[in-house]
């Protein structure tokens, strides 16, 4: 796999490094050319219409007539309007509440699942299957049934004394609600934890018993700081997917982000301006500010990570 | 879910594929069809399986009688189809005809994207002249409506029966049709509710204020109207929220996108008379009738016929032709009035009106549109920029202040706020 394509050929010649780097600009060729159904693609889907939405972030624009240059003023605007700050709020609550507490059943069932037993497989499948279909359209109407009035979690939960009634149609249920549906799609990250998990050696956990260490003192003590950079990574992969939340959203809502905006997510909000509002500048700007925080958010997990994610420095 | 750059990557490649398809639709020598070699033109409108249903026959219709025309039917919801819409506007790619809104008119009007219908061939000579105003803008006519409708208040006889309530008559003021919903509310039992709140459907406030001689919108595009009277509205319904008189707006939202009054939930509703047929559909009530809505004033009900479904075509079209040969069929031709009965509204046109059939529960409505002829004004203009916007957020509000999370009066602010920052942005 990560043979280099200069090995398979034999240079003969006997000015080695002038063929050598003449060979390189072929090979360099070669790989490019290849690379070139993905560039364009790239170039022409993903980095244009990302700058053509730097531009429009600084115009009033609203699809139909050219858009007018007003410097800053989205940017300004945005944090005037109510709308957008309780987008902020909304989103802010789901993927600080929301990410670790996937994580966590992630993590949870990755360790249950790391042992031997039989028909394991099975049980990977079946808790992995949900984070397959979970971002699709269906699961966000299955689960708006679900959570409807008299559906399947309200008459569970009646059974048991707790009348909560639907939790679609009631504000301050629809974040669990919202948080459930991510928390279920735990796959993902489940099956990432269970590699990293194979990767710890055994032996460590047979010194820890044999000085008679607990199994929280494992978990603590082992587990944690081995699997740490594993931890890292989900962790930023999942806070980032979840400041991108939408579809569920969007369908459970019916487009509108209600009731009375407690699922107004912010890729929502985003999109309800850019396609229901026609106001695209205010939209991108939305977008942009979204990109910066994100990439600060990221930065400040590497910075931190420093002193609590572990690479061990042979891995075995 | 969608990225931010799976997002971005789709308007990319819809504006991609939409250059592409216009750049082939260059190539394509013909712009007028033959039977052997047939033009296609795309038709699109928004309703439920009933109306796509209807559609499609009236479209099987259309090509047999013109067998040089194929027409490629497509079909959302409401909602998403303004979205649909607004990407296609952006991409250079709307369909060559479609259904139209008036809330969204002057949106796509104003900025170009519709056809000047006057320059074509369409019989329009069926419909009143006080109708086509409305579909025209300074002096352009972007839209013919195929169809009338009224507002009204809808209820079930058969529920009222039931809880022993007497049918309203239609004669009454807000103080009685209140009266009347916490009746039906007191005696619902907890199972029946009255209406959904009607001071949070945008129409029935400004039919409202016509009843008090107040213009929505001025003719520069401004409001017309104040806080204070937008307080008044919202104040009048409090007495009744949280109280049967009026459903839940929990349920409300768990019932979407359906509509309490069609899932049998509440016993009256107030809307747009074309409404009868998916009301009878979603709630299989054997008959529903219509009542004028209340007013303080008995010889002023602010009621106007709205002209409805207007029929538009896309400025980029490139079969001007087929296009306005399938408007003027869907406006005119009565085997279409037929199809559609009145679950587009009563027909606009006197020629499609007239080679129609209404019984039953379409009669109810053309009945009732007769009814309240003399009490008509005339419909408002086109409302102005950005006005579907407008109307989701009062729809929007009102449903806030149904949950408790705004008093009128911070509800009243949100609105204005987000109406004159609208206002702002369009002129």
């Amino acid at each position: 796999m990560t043979q280099s394509p200069t090995l398979t050929r034999r240079p003969t010649s006997s000015a080695p490094v002038l063929r050598k780097s003449k060979q390189r600009g072929a090979d360099a060729r070669a790989g490019y050319t290849f690379l070139l159904p993905w560039l364009l693609g790239f170039i022409a889907l993903t980095v244009g219409p990302m700058i053509s939405s730097l531009y429009l972030s600084f115009t009033n624009y609203n699809l139909f007539e050219a858009p007018k240059w007003i410097g800053l003023d989205n940017y300004t605007t945005l944090f005037q309007d109510e709308r957008f700050l309780q987008s902020v709020g909304v989103t802010l609550s789901y993927v600080v509440f929301g990410t670790p507490l996937k994580l966590a059943a992630a993590l949870a069932v990755a360790m249950l699942l790391n042992s031997k037993r039989k028909g394991q497989g099975f049980y990977r499948s079946a808790f992995y299957a949900p984070s397959l279909i979970g971002a699709s359209v269906s699961i966000a109407i299955v689960w708006k049934a679900m959570f409807g009035d008299s559906g399947p979690v309200d008459q569970g939960l009646s059974f048991f004394g707790i009348n909560l009634g639907g939790w679609v149609g009631n504000p301050s249920m629809t974040m669990p609600m919202m948080i459930l549906l991510t928390v279920w799609q735990f796959g993902a990250p489940m099956v990432i934890f269970l590699a990293g998990l194979k990767q710890i050696p055994a032996d460590l956990y047979e010194a820890a018993s044999m000085d008679g260490a607990g199994p929280v003192r494992k978990f603590f003590n082992i587990t944690w700081p081995m699997l740490s950079p594993v931890i890292f990574f989900n962790l930023l992969m999942e806070t980032i997917h979840a400041f991108q939340i939408f579809a569920s959203a969007y369908i459970i809502s019916n487009g509108e982000g209600g009731p009375a905006g407690s699922t107004l997510f912010y890729t929502l909000y985003l999109y309800l301006r850019g396609f229901s509002d026609f106001r695209m500048g205010y939209a991108s700007a939305m977008a942009w500010l979204l990109v910066i925080v994100v990439g600060i958010i990221t930065l400040i997990f590497f910075r931190t990570s420093k002193s609590w994610v572990h690479y061990s420095g042979d891995s075995k | 879910m969608i990225s931010r750059r799976n997002f971005l990557t789709t308007v990319a490649l819809g504006t991609a594929s939409a250059a592409a398809l216009a750049a082939c639709g260059q190539s394509a020598p013909a712009q007028t069809g033959s039977a052997e070699n047939p033009v296609t033109i795309n038709y699109t409108w928004w309703g439920n399986d009933d109306r796509a249903e209807r559609t499609r026959k009236a479209i099987a219709l259309f090509e047999s009688k013109n067998p040089d025309i194929k027409v490629n039917g497509n079909f959302t919801d409401f909602a998403g189809y303004w979205q649909k819409r607004a990407t296609e506007a952006a991409g250079g790619g709307l369909p060559d005809v479609m259904q139209w809104d008036l809330s969204y008119l002057r949106d796509y009007g104003q900025r170009n994207q519709l056809m000047d219908l006057g320059a074509l061939k369409i019989d329009t000579s069926g419909l009143e002249k006080s109708l086509l105003p409305s579909g025209q803008i300074r002096g352009k006519t972007y839209g013919i409506p195929t169809s009338t409708n009224a507002f009204a208040v809808y209820y079930d006889p058969a529920k009222l029966k039931s809880l022993g309530v007497a049918e309203p008559d239609g004669n009454w003021t807000y103080d009685e049709y209140k009266t009347w919903l916490k009746e039906v509310g007191a005696k619902g039992n907890g199972t029946l509710f009255g209406s959904t709140d009607f001071t949070g459907i945008w129409w029935q406030f400004n039919i409202w204020l016509r009843q008090k001689n107040i213009e929505a919108f001025t003719e520069d595009g401004k409001l017309g109207f104040n806080k204070d009277d937008l307080k008044t509205w919202w104040n009048m319904a409090s007495d009744l929220r949280g109280t049967p008189a009026i459903v839940s707006e929990e349920r409300v939202t768990q019932l979407a996108p359906k509509s309490p009054f069609g899932s049998n939930v509440t016993v009256a509703e107030n809307t747009w008379d074309n409404f009868m047929a998916g009301y009878l559909a979603d709630s299989g009530a054997k008959e529903l009738k219509v009542v004028p809505v209340p007013s303080d004033d008995p010889d002023n009900l602010g009621l106007f016929l709205k002209p409805s479904m207007l029929m538009v075509a896309s400025a980029k079209t490139k079969f001007k032709d087929a296009s306005a040969r399938f408007i003027d069929f869907m406006i005119n031709d009565p085997e279409v009035g037929q199809i559609f009965k009145t679950s587009r509204g009563v027909p606009a046109s006197k020629k499609q009106r007239d080679g129609t059939t209404f019984e039953g529960t379409d009669k109810v409505v053309v009945d009732y549109e007769k009814s309240i002829e003399k009490y008509l004004k005339d419909a408002p203009e086109p409302p102005i920029v950005g006005f579907g916007t407008l109307e989701a957020s009062f729809k929007r509000i009102g449903s806030d202040l149904n949950y408790g999370k705004l008093t009128v009066d911070s509800a009243a602010d949100a609105w204005f706020k987000e109406a004159e920052d609208l206002i702002k942005q369009n002129a």
